[in-house]
């Protein structure tokens, strides 16, 4: 589908390659549609692009490239929301927020992709261990590169 | 708002299948019991409003983000869902732990 978006312009997203989050993330329940966009190869960030909103655009990434020992974890309903048969199918993303010139990751609310069915959903962490800004890294200069149909 | 008045040991239904229980209450805390289906979803409050927050901070992330893999970093995992592109088939997430269990 050809997708508006305020930051990248036109993009051409594969319809198999959406991602739909049923209940939306916390504070956006009526935006359920996205596009994972990876900026390049090399890149550690994601942006999560509504395909409804052509201005909400969220910065992801891998906790797991960060905290080695993460871990989400997900309750038997939650699989059963997602259609997840075997953990591993999961694919665990963090949302990243930038506070000056810190890049931040909201641990405790770690978004969950079924990489099968790609359905979503994000969860809140009752350990008090995660929080919702851990620091990733001081910013760095490069910009992301997408590839966009302008 | 609704107020109700409880001892311990007393009981509020919500519905047919929510139950919260005054489990404690020593000076100004109170510990509360809640019995309810799986399927309704109980978190503390202000954690449910952090991360809303965060969400909302989020959604307005502007300025430029660091394209390659940050140096000093350990090279992890390419993230598996990669949507980006026509034709580049979604690949499968490595083997191993993904930092995913089950509280079951």
């Amino acid at each position: 589908m050809i997708v508006q978006t305020t930051r990248f312009a036109t993009l051409e997203i594969d319809d198999a390659r959406i991602l739909e989050f049923p209940n939306g993330l916390l504070g956006f329940s009526s935006y359920r549609r996205f596009a994972l966009l990876q900026p390049d190869d090399q890149s550690v960030f994601f942006w999560l692009q509504s395909l409804e909103a052509p201005d909400l655009a969220f910065v992801v990434t891998d906790p797991g490239l960060w905290v080695p020992d993460y871990a989400a974890q997900i309750r038997p309903e939650q699989s059963a929301d997602l259609g997840l048969a075997d953990p591993s199918d999961a694919q665990v993303l963090v949302i990243v927020n930038r506070r000056d010139e810190v890049l931040t990751a909201n641990l405790q609310g770690p978004l969950l992709v079924n990489v099968r069915t790609c359905r979503g959903l994000q969860i809140v962490m009752a350990e008090r261990r995660w929080n919702v800004r851990h620091e990733l890294m001081k910013v760095g200069a490069a910009a992301p590169r997408l590839r966009a149909t302008a | 708002m609704l107020v109700l008045s409880r001892q311990l040991d007393q009981t509020i239904m919500i519905g047919d299948d929510v139950e919260l229980t005054v489990v404690d209450i020593r000076g100004d805390k109170v510990r509360i019991g809640i019995k309810a289906p799986p399927h309704v979803a109980v978190h503390r409050k202000e954690v449910y409003d952090a991360i809303r927050n965060e969400n909302r901070e989020a959604a307005g992330f502007r300025g430029e983000l660091p394209g390659a893999r940050p140096s000093g970093r350990p090279s992890g995992p390419t993230p598996p869902v990669t949507p980006l592109g026509k034709g580049r088939p979604a690949r499968r997430p490595p083997e191993g732990d993904r930092g995913l269990r089950d509280t079951a």
